[in-house]
């Protein structure tokens, strides 16, 4: 089971995962700063002039409208960290849920209605999906959300899957059977927690998914709709690249970089610290 | 035989699943398509008789029915924005696309496995070491990050400028050459962090196992342990891999690299159809990859069994 006391022990000899983990922090902290309204909340007011050079009042120079670009790139931490957040969560609790579910009765027609399931959603090109979820939706905010979410449950759901069918049975599983306790609380206590490692893993890697997947989503047009994101940053900089004029582009492709690889440092360093046999390798 | 069936089966289930995840998306769902059609100013009459043509006055499982079977017989309609039927339109793009994305994704998977090789032959070792490191710094960069970087790298004054900008004027195998290497150098970039990671674990994971320790005891030259045991061995995880990343990198990846571009493949056509809300080409073009990744997955598994008949 999932002690905090053993992963930080194991974290601490790992000097990639304490950067990663360094840097994800970083950013909490700005994406909360924004939150609290301390941050970045001038970023649609146009205050300079088009494509500004850096200086003191704007770090990062002004975009073509004018707005200032370190503004800009500091609040799209919070939309990063809402989208993320919201992301992995609902899709690991969804997954685990599931993959729960289906591992306890396995080989019944629950089990194969949830791989069923996955398989059909697994089939569909993801951007194509999302399309069609925005497309049902008309252009709400929230499709890209939905559509990540439904889509993102399903390797959560297999490996939950997998573990619950290897544990269930493990002694602790049988007496616990045997002293009748109903199927549910069996499940939601003793099996779930000891999938713990795989669901933070699994909530970091979809953490990942999510930002990245913003970004793509923001540039075709169907991701953040009000607001700020480094996707649609990057889609305004398409054009002002082609001018020579990279600030916009450099602030949010940099800060976009270093949350995925403090992010992707982080989820390498869990894997190991709950997979000794893997590290070794 | 009672294989062969068995994944018949579960492909016909698949099939009916994606069809009918599409078909609820974007048909049931979907926006009322009346207006798009016959403009703000319809008389009444107008209004039913449109309704009727579209089917809206049918039940849901008649509905999905003939979205199946329209799917199944290429009758997709004409697209609401250009009126060109979308069957018409797919022949002329899928070409394009098939040709943009195939040398990216082949040189993606095949330097995945080369450098997966050498990092799992020099395990542990520095290059090991720089090579997942390197794979890792891949990862986290953006698609539409390297896209740009490439572009402003290669073909703008800024940078190189060696080739065009954006576009896709294509005739012979020299103009080919200039439009296609930015893209497909940016598909190589996009895909071969995640690919050398996969394969290095899968190569690892390989050359740990019992038959290539006794292969080394009997004194195998290591060249030949790797090509005739690790690679051979390799080659259902790498089959499955290659399978399953291709909705995500040749259909997914085909969507931004061609809206970017500006290049007239299946990808550019389904961004203006998500623009525009043009329903019949995006119906057409999520149902039918869908159904045809389906049908890819199926043919894998048939493969499988020729190359190792002891699975099950």
């Amino acid at each position: 089971m999932l002690s905090g006391l053993y992963l930080w022990q194991q974290l601490r000899n790992d000097k990639s995962g304490l950067a990663g983990l360094s840097i994800v922090l970083i950013f909490f902290v700005l994406a909360v700063g924004v939150w609290a309204g301390l941050l970045g909340q001038d970023w649609s007011v146009a205050s300079g002039a088009r494509w500004q050079s850096p200086d003191a009042n704007f770090w990062f120079g002004t975009n073509i409208l004018g707005q200032d670009i370190f503004q800009r790139s500091i609040f799209s931490v919070q939309t990063a960290f809402e989208i993320g957040i919201v992301v992995s969560v609902f899709s690991t609790i969804l997954g685990a849920f599931l993959g729960a579910i289906a591992g306890w009765y396995s080989n019944s027609w629950i089990d194969n209605a949830v791989l069923w399931l996955t398989g059909v959603l697994d089939s569909i090109p993801f951007y194509l999906f999302v399309a069609a979820v925005a497309y049902a939706l008309q252009g709400k905010g929230w499709a890209m959300h939905i559509a990540m979410i439904a889509t993102f449950w399903t390797t959560t759901g297999r490996l939950v899957r997998a573990e619950v069918m290897k544990l269930k049975s493990r002694e602790f599983v049988l007496s616990a059977q045997a002293i009748g306790l109903p199927d549910l609380q069996i499940l939601s206590r003793h099996l779930l927690p000891n999938t713990s490692h795989i669901l933070l893993v699994q909530t970091s890697i979809a953490f990942v998914a999510a930002i990245k997947t913003e970004v793509i989503l923001s540039f075709l047009g169907i991701g953040v709709q009000n607001g700020v994101s480094w996707g649609l940053m990057l889609a305004e900089s398409t054009q002002e690249v082609l001018a020579g004029h990279f600030n916009n582009f450099l602030a949010a492709s940099g800060m976009l970089f270093a949350l995925l690889i403090g992010f992707n440092l982080l989820t390498d360093a869990l894997q190991d610290a709950f997979d000794p046999n893997q590290a070794a390798l | 035989m009672q294989y062969l069936l068995q994944k018949m089966v579960h492909g016909l289930l698949l099939i009916l699943g994606v069809t009918l995840v599409s078909f609820i998306l974007m048909v049931w769902f979907g926006p009322d398509q009346t207006y798009t059609l016959i403009g703000k100013n319809a008389t009444p009459e107008q209004i039913e008789d449109i309704g009727r043509q579209l089917g809206y006055d049918q039940p849901f499982a008649l509905r999905y029915a003939n979205y199946v079977g329209d799917l199944f017989t290429f009758n997709l309609g004409a697209s609401n924005s250009s009126g060109e039927q979308v069957s018409s339109i797919l022949r002329k793009t899928i070409p394009v696309t098939l040709a943009l994305m195939i040398p990216g994704f082949v040189l993606g998977n095949l330097l995945g496995i080369a450098l997966g090789l050498t990092a799992a032959q020099h395990r542990g070792r520095w290059a090991d070491r720089l090579i997942t490191g390197l794979s890792v710094t891949g990862m986290s960069v953006s698609f539409l990050v390297i896209i740009i970087v490439l572009q402003v790298l290669l073909s703008t004054p800024y940078g190189l400028n060696l080739f065009p900008v954006r576009g896709w004027q294509v005739g012979d195998p020299l103009s080919y050459f200039r439009y296609v290497t930015v893209p497909t150098l940016s598909l190589i970039f996009v895909t071969l962090g995640y690919n050398t990671r996969f394969y290095r674990a899968v190569f690892v994971e390989e050359s740990g196992k019992d038959h290539i320790r006794t292969a080394r005891a009997y004194g195998a030259s290591s060249a030949s342990i790797l090509w005739k045991h690790v690679l051979k061995n390799s080659l259902v995880p790498i089959t499955t891999r290659v399978m399953f990343s291709i909705p995500l990198v040749v259909i997914s990846g085909s969507l931004l690299i061609e809206s970017y571009f500006g290049i007239p493949g299946v990808g550019k056509v389904t961004f203006d159809a998500i623009t525009n809300g043009d329903q019949p080409v995006l119906k057409a073009v999520v149902g039918l990859t869908a159904v045809a990744f389906v049908l890819i997955q199926v043919l894998t598994d048939f493969v499988y069994k020729l190359v190792d008949p002891r699975i099950t």
